[in-house]
């Protein structure tokens, strides 16, 4: 078994493994840590909002880190809520509201904790996305890796090679699920989905006609399986019926 | 080049490296140097080869300075933009090659002989400012001494001094 530690947090005494990430002790211990680029579908995290930042004090040194890929090593005192955090997080919050400000989970994350006013700043109009790469990281995950980060600095976006529908690409819409901004943007007609500038044909299960995902994506789920032709909750209804009748008269 | 012949160019660099995504940069910059730009057929091709997704290489290729995905010119003028250069003066290079060529940084001559690159760090400080026209370096360049450099290319090829 792994070494054991124990550390405080807000004052809260909580035990955590060694090298386990801040943010998950504080969260197993009921204190909230505000991010936006954290997803719990992965193990390596981004790091890339700022908005986990809290004051960590090690041997008598206070440093600021984000919690969210800090891995506690040894005991330590951890501050939240403190006066330098709490004005810290509203300047990130500052920098994230102009680079994104039409991101619909802002709104309520300034009015929590509020963004430092600044006139400096240049405001993205009509930006969601933070670039934080959750969707690039979902996508690469699933193993389909249409997307990727493209350009560089100020240019910086997320989108397919060439801008083009990608082949790659099943239209799954993981990229837009784990997007904590809403920044990917898709439409569905009855019997087409569009996503990434490419049109997907829906399917629908053929028991109760419900949208089962594209089918791309149902293909590419089943790998070399055979492709089901029913949703999760009628195949299940399907498999009940079929061994009630079976062993009826165990 | 024929497009018979660039995809054989295409196969013969992606072949010379080893099926593994660590070679990606170094394909992408041979074959930026035999085209002048990455292709992408080159891109496909070299994905399939390394068994990585396309976006991959293509974040990578859009990236770095060093790559393109549009043809560049056959001389590539880089001016360099780095502190020292800055302060003797190499945007007065690139003003002189703009009324010289008529592109900014970042383009392309129409006749497609010359691309202008504004680059951060030649890494040539003590003798800036600092042009570099393809791999040869014109150092503490003065403005007067461009028009001519410029015309030893156009006409064919210059002498490295």
């Amino acid at each position: 078994m792994s070494e054991m530690l124990t550390i405080s947090i807000d004052g809260k005494e909580c035990t955590c493994k060694k090298g386990e990430y801040l943010y998950d002790v504080a969260k197993r211990n009921g204190i909230f840590i505000p991010t936006f680029c954290r997803s719990d579908a992965f193990e390596d995290h981004r790091a890339c909002c700022r908005i986990c930042i809290v004051e960590v004090e090690e041997g008598g040194r206070t440093k600021v880190v984000t919690s969210c890929v800090y891995p506690v090593e040894r005991e330590c005192s951890v501050q939240t809520r403190s006066e330098k955090i709490m004005e810290e997080r509203s300047v990130v919050m500052a920098l994230l509201v102009h680079r994104a400000p039409e991101a619909p989970s802002f709104k309520n994350m300034v009015g929590r904790m509020g963004a430092t006013e600044t006139d400096r700043l240049v405001t993205l109009d009509g930006e969601k996305c933070i670039l934080c790469g959750l969707c690039v990281q979902a996508c690469n995950a699933l193993g389909t890796g249409a997307i990727s980060t493209v350009n560089r600095g100020t240019e910086k976006k997320i989108d397919t090679p060439y801008g083009k529908g990608s082949d790659a690409c099943v239209g799954c819409l993981s990229c837009a699920n784990v997007c904590p901004t809403g920044a990917i943007e898709y439409s569905e007609t009855d019997t087409t989905r569009t996503i990434w500038n490419r049109d997907f044909e829906l399917v629908r299960c053929e028991e109760c006609g419900q949208v089962m995902g594209t089918q791309n994506s149902v293909v590419f789920a089943a790998a070399d399986e055979v492709v089901p032709t029913m949703c999760d909750s009628c195949r299940k209804k399907h498999l009940a019926d079929e061994m009630m009748a079976t062993y009826r008269y165990v | 080049m024929t497009d018979q012949e660039k995809g054989e160019r295409i196969r013969e660099i992606v072949a010379a490296y080893p099926a593994d995504q660590r070679h990606a940069l170094a394909a992408l910059q041979d074959m930026q140097h035999a085209f002048n730009f990455i292709p992408e057929e080159g891109l496909v091709e070299l994905a399939k080869h390394l068994g990585c997704p396309q976006a991959q290489l293509y974040s990578m290729a859009t990236f770095y300075k060093a790559l393109s995905l549009t043809p560049k010119g056959e001389y590539i003028v880089k001016i360099c933009n780095g502190t020292a250069c800055h302060l003797r003066g190499s945007m007065n290079l690139a003003t002189s090659l703009k009324s010289e060529l008529g592109i900014d940084p970042g383009q392309t001559t129409e006749d497609g002989l010359f691309s202008v690159e504004l680059v951060n760090c030649l890494g040539s400080c003590a003798l800036a400012p600092v042009m570099v026209v393809n791999d040869t370096y014109h150092n503490r360049l003065r403005v007067e001494q461009v028009p001519g450099i410029i015309d030893s290319y156009r006409q064919g090829g210059a002498s490295d001094e």
